[in-house]
């Protein structure tokens, strides 16, 4: 893993590696790029077919759909690469983001839920997002791209150390 | 107590016809009810008829009145009547568990169960119409995620101060039957002093300045900017008035089942907020309140934002402890909030002197400290803000990079806190600090939580062997009440033997004699 590219030191992990998610996320962010850049063109041809719309107006959301989706396109194995997760003994890492970089720290005592959530597209591919929640909003504590046995054996374990360790609010 | 004064404004229509149980115990609220709620909307109704009526310039002749005046009655006719349907069909009781169950629904019925240990707080409102009559409405608000708050609309207000004792003595463990705590009032705050605070607020100078300028334009080019001088001179009018009326009149009382408080011009508001559900605090002080010393304080209080569960929805209400207030004052009352904690003397970190490259304004006001019990940010230069978070009640702590931060090799710190207005970030540390920070802080918490946890223990088991605990709220842990067992969906794994009653710590909600009644 070129962890070095993708992660300076203050988003490393902590004292173990960090696991990674599947590569398999790569195709279902590409499926969702391709949808995107679909739509854009979409709107363009609409624009196209409506009268009195000048006609540079397709051509530059065509222009606009085509770097957005190159640009997106090149970040794509490097986000997937960014998605890291880390079990410590009484909290759980997560990191993720190229431009806007995260890392959580998330207590096991205090998860209030752990749920597994898969889109249509996610399910397709066989990819499942394990999601936690917390008494506070801001938490944001996902993990995507799990291998459904994975993403389940995660929950478990999860679930297992919170109610060890649940705490009062 | 309040319910002993007379309001200027209740007229106590009527006495009898008040909740008596049915033979299961169950209640109703007060018959009363669905008249107000139909009527409720008439001030609305009419100032939108009159606003089309002159903005459609249609001329109104007799009989438009008359057609006007049916359709109000028609509506308030069908209103009352859906309403009695609601009235009929909801009751409440306590349950033999001791928690406060609520049946309701015409079409939909629904049968809710609020777990009284898990108590955040109690609130009894009494809006206008509701205080003309002598009704007030109670709002019982328990940890929880999604629909963890009832309101009953309406009680008189004597039967919703004694449901709202009942309440906070069942959810305390205490005996229900219990007299009314007495309270000790900290801190009022003059009308005068909310009124210039609320006209000295950064926000309301701008459009004020705004409205100025307007002016000075439209007498410069004589031109109409009557519209816009509307909205940038209303905008700030409008504010002012709901602020002053709400917060108007604004005391804290200390009691033993928490802080109370009170509030309100038209609308009355009785807030009860029991010990240990503060979440965390916020000061905030705007630039003009400098010279004054002044400063507002905020909480944040579990389930009183009513953001569905993880969708990261950020609508709050903001929980204000004090509208504003001299320094030493909030210091004191928060001093009751968090027991032994003195933030002034947090030592503070600065944030990098290359912060300014981020935050040119700021940087120089952006520091995080703490101490053996919590975590203190400060930040804003023309607002200022401190914000406060116990170690015991930290959710969880994240750090975040953008791309300009990560240019200048910086890094924030956020420890997330329930949702509501009081946010805990540390701005533009150093990278590495951030981090080292963020572990720290996850440190601190665990460690706090492991305290917090043994010493509820503690008076659980002396509770279960009968001994009497002793009142002193366990110094040394911010607040050492914990509330909810969770996970929800599996079974509290603490759950002790004996009821709700243990879950909250009765050594810190109860007097000595009370507990002896347990």
């Amino acid at each position: 893993m070129d962890d070095t590219r993708t992660l300076d030191d203050a988003f490393a992990p902590p004292d173990a590696e960090w696991t990674r998610v599947s590569p398999l996320l790569a195709r279902a962010y590409r499926i969702s790029l391709g949808v995107g850049t679909l739509a854009g063109v979409l709107v363009a041809i609409g624009l196209f077919l409506i009268p009195d719309v000048p006609g540079w107006l397709p051509v530059a959301v065509l222009v606009v759909d085509a770097v957005v989706t190159a640009w997106a396109s090149w970040l794509i194995g490097r986000r997937v690469r960014s998605w890291g997760y880390a079990e410590r003994a009484d909290d759980l890492l997560v990191t993720s983001g190229i431009l806007m970089r995260r890392l959580v720290v998330v207590p096991y005592g205090r998860m209030q839920l752990v749920d597994l959530v898969a889109g249509p597209i996610h399910r397709w591919l066989g990819l499942t997002t394990v999601q936690l929640h917390t008494a506070a909003a801001t938490t944001d504590a996902r993990i995507p791209g799990l291998t459904p046995a994975i993403a389940a054996d995660l929950r478990d374990r999860l679930a297992r150390r919170g109610e060890q360790r649940s705490a009062g609010l | 107590m309040s319910g002993q004064q007379q309001d200027p404004l209740s007229f106590e229509v009527i006495r009898p016809g008040a909740s008596a149980p049915d033979e299961r115990g169950h209640r109703r609220v007060h018959p009363l009810t669905p008249f107000i709620q139909g009527v409720r909307w008439w001030p609305a109704g009419i100032a939108l008829a009159l606003t089309s009526t002159v903005q459609f310039r249609i001329t109104v002749g007799t009989g438009a009145i008359l057609v006007a005046v049916a359709i109000l009655v028609a509506i308030t006719l069908l209103g009352t009547g859906w309403n009695y349907l609601a009235w009929q069909r909801l009751t409440f009781w306590f349950d033999d568990d001791g928690d406060l169950r609520v049946d309701s629904g015409v079409l939909s019925r629904q049968e809710r169960r609020l777990q009284l240990s898990r108590l955040q707080s109690v609130d009894v409102l009494q809006p206008l119409l509701a205080r003309v009559a002598g009704l007030a409405e109670l709002r019982v608000e328990v940890a929880g995620a999604g629909d963890s708050k009832v309101a009953l609309q309406f009680l008189t207000l004597a039967e919703a101060n004694a449901l709202r004792n009942e309440i906070i003595a069942r959810s305390a463990g205490v005996r229900h039957d219990a007299e009314e705590a007495p309270e000790n009032l900290l801190a009022a705050v003059p009308p005068g002093d909310l009124f210039l605070s609320l006209l000295m607020r950064a926000e309301t100078f701008v459009l004020l300045a705004v409205t100025g300028l307007l002016i000075f334009i439209t007498l410069a080019t004589e031109g109409t900017i009557g519209l816009l001088l509307l909205a940038t001179g209303g905008v700030p009018l409008f504010s002012i008035f709901t602020q002053f009326s709400r917060y108007y009149e604004f005391t804290v009382a200390e009691s033993p089942d928490g802080l109370r408080l009170r509030h309100g011009l038209l609308q009355k508001t009785r807030q009860t907020v029991p010990p240990g559900r503060v979440q965390a605090v916020g000061f905030v002080q705007p630039f003009l309140w400098r010279r004054k010393g002044w400063v507002r304080v905020r909480l944040n209080i579990a389930g009183t934002s009513t953001s569905a569960q993880g969708s990261g929805d950020q609508s709050y209400t903001e929980n204000v402890l004090l509208p504003v207030a001299p320094w030493p004052v909030a210091l004191a009352i928060v001093g009751r909030v968090l027991p032994g904690v003195d933030i002034m003397a947090i030592p503070l970190v600065p944030a990098p002197e290359r912060s300014r490259r981020r935050a040119w304004i700021q940087w120089r006001q952006l520091a995080v400290g703490w101490d053996d019990q919590v975590f203190l940010t400060r930040g804003g230069r023309i607002t200022q803000r401190w914000d406060v978070v116990p170690h015991a009640r930290t959710q969880s702590v994240r750090v975040t990079q953008g791309p300009w931060q990560r240019s200048l090799g910086l890094a924030s710190m956020h420890v997330d806190s329930t949702p509501g207005a009081v946010k805990i970030t540390g701005h533009h540390r150093d990278a590495h600090e951030a981090r080292r920070l963020a572990q720290e802080q996850a440190d601190r918490a665990a460690h706090a939580r492991t305290t917090d946890r043994s010493l509820r223990w503690v008076a659980q088991q002396q509770l279960a062997a009968g001994t009497p605990t002793a009142s002193d709220p366990v110094s040394g842990t911010p607040s050492s009440v914990a509330l909810a067992e969770l996970p929800p969906p599996q079974l509290p794994p603490t759950a002790p033997p004996v009821g709700s009653a243990v879950e909250a710590d009765p050594a810190e909600v109860a007097q000595p004699g009370e507990v002896e009644q347990l």
